[in-house]
């Protein structure tokens, strides 16, 4: 029995992950998954949060989701999302101004009729980068 | 002589066109590269949401509702038109508003009260049918259209589902160009919605392999999940390919004027060097004249 898993992150931009690893978690829209090499088929959606791969060498490396689909068949974990990054591509920088952009818009919600769950959804995005992207660095408090 | 000096202006004038259009063809070769690398890369994606689609559709009940692929009459027919937002490429623009008016033929054939509303990505399109008082519902213009990342075809996608669920047009026809090759693009009408080329639950040909799925939540709500995913992809797909056409119609449009430049310049030097020879030739003879003269 192989004991590794193949798991694959695609985007539309690029496929960000492809090779083997021991062991994904990731959340689904009802609750964090832990998959294990040659996992039972499944297919689920996917909320947008933080994916822990557990590599082959014991390290462990964090990366960005935003919502989408995991499928798992024939040892293939696939996430199927919108976007993806590594914890160590996140840009900081960029993740604080579409935090501020989003507060804003919330902020303002009563004077211009925009729409508010996609606000909150960018709010939350941001915060989730800045998070796993400042824990990556070491400056977080987490 | 005013001839021989004009003809210098013209020649230089000529070279001068020869080394813009010469520069827009290579930039025109780097944009298609690129637009071609994003299409690539895109590629996985799609498959991958495709996959899952097949998969799944066996899983979705007989009597789950699935408003987008709900036929029914057309009356009105929402298209939306991908063009460029800038001219100098050939007969890009031309050809897909030709396909257009192809299209509009078609329709009002069968139906003579058949309306369209239309939704424009790209100048050109917008404003040729603007001006010819066609209902135009939306013009896409932040981001450019050179710009369009996936969130740009989120929106669009989601303006035309809405549309289509609010009853406003009964089927959605997305008109872009179709990227065959470098020198072969062809201008095409793709039905959009209702989605008819997935077939979902009884419908389905049993694959003969249908896996034990654990499906979380059920597979209903995940399928209609997944579809507005699918409707994004076709639509960055079309404008993907729409972009790396109008790229490679420019390099070949481009390819042809740098050229057409350099033998018109060619020529123009040929008649200059006559003009001057006769001017020195005319010049001599008044010297030897003169001299005779004396």
């Amino acid at each position: 029995m192989a004991s590794e898993l193949h798991f694959r992150v695609v985007t539309p931009q690029k496929t960000v992950v492809d090779r083997k690893v021991a062991s994904v978690q990731f959340m689904g829209v009802d609750g964090s998954y832990g998959i294990l090499p040659n996992h039972a088929p499944l297919l689920t959606a996917t909320k947008p949060g933080i994916v822990t791969i557990h590599e082959l060498d014991g390290r462990t490396e964090e990366m960005l989701v935003t919502d989408g689909f995991a499928e798992m068949r024939d040892n293939v974990l696939s996430l199927i999302c919108e976007a993806g990054e590594l914890a160590q591509e996140i840009d900081l920088e960029r993740a604080a101004e579409a935090e501020k952009r989003a507060r804003e818009r919330i902020a303002e919600r009563n004077r211009i009729d925009i729409n508010l769950p996609k606000a909150e959804a960018a709010l939350q995005r941001a915060l989730l980068r800045q998070m796993l992207g400042r824990r990556r660095s070491g400056t977080g408090h987490l | 002589m005013a001839n021989v000096k004009e003809l210098r202006i013209r020649i230089k004038s000529v070279a001068g066109i020869a080394k813009i259009t010469g520069a827009m063809e290579m930039v025109a070769s780097m944009k298609l590269r690129k637009a071609q690398a994003a299409a690539q890369s895109l590629r996985p994606y799609t498959a991958e949401i495709r996959n899952l689609i097949d998969h799944l559709a066996e899983f979705v009940g007989n009597d789950a509702s699935l408003p987008l692929f709900d036929r029914r009459e057309v009356k009105t027919t929402g298209v939306l038109v991908i063009s460029s937002d800038r001219g100098l490429c050939g007969a890009y623009n031309s050809n897909l508003l030709a396909t257009f008016h192809e299209f509009e033929r078609a329709k009002l054939a069968q139906n003579p009260g058949h309306r369209f509303k239309l939704y424009c990505y790209g100048k050109k399109g917008y404003h040729y049918l603007y001006k010819r008082g066609y209902q135009i519902e939306k013009f896409f213009v932040e981001p450019p259209l050179d710009k369009a990342d996936f969130a740009a075809a989120k929106m669009v996608s989601n303006v035309l589902v809405d549309a289509f669920e609010r009853r406003e047009v009964d089927e959605v026809v997305v008109l872009f160009t179709e990227f065959v090759s470098v020198a072969k693009f062809v201008a095409t009408p793709t039905q959009f919605l209702p989605i008819g080329d997935i077939a979902t639950g009884g419908d389905v040909t049993p694959s003969g392999q249908k896996q034990d799925y654990m499906l979380e939540p059920d597979p209903d709500t995940i399928f209609q999940r997944l579809i507005p995913r699918y409707l994004e992809t076709v639509v960055y797909d079309a404008i993907l390919e729409s972009q790396a056409s109008e790229h490679a119609s420019r390099r070949m449009a481009m390819k042809a004027a740098s050229d057409a430049a350099k033998r018109m310049g060619k020529d123009l030097k040929k008649v200059y060097n006559r003009a001057r020879q006769e001017g020195i030739t005319k010049e001599l003879l008044d010297i030897v004249g003169g001299a005779s003269a004396v």
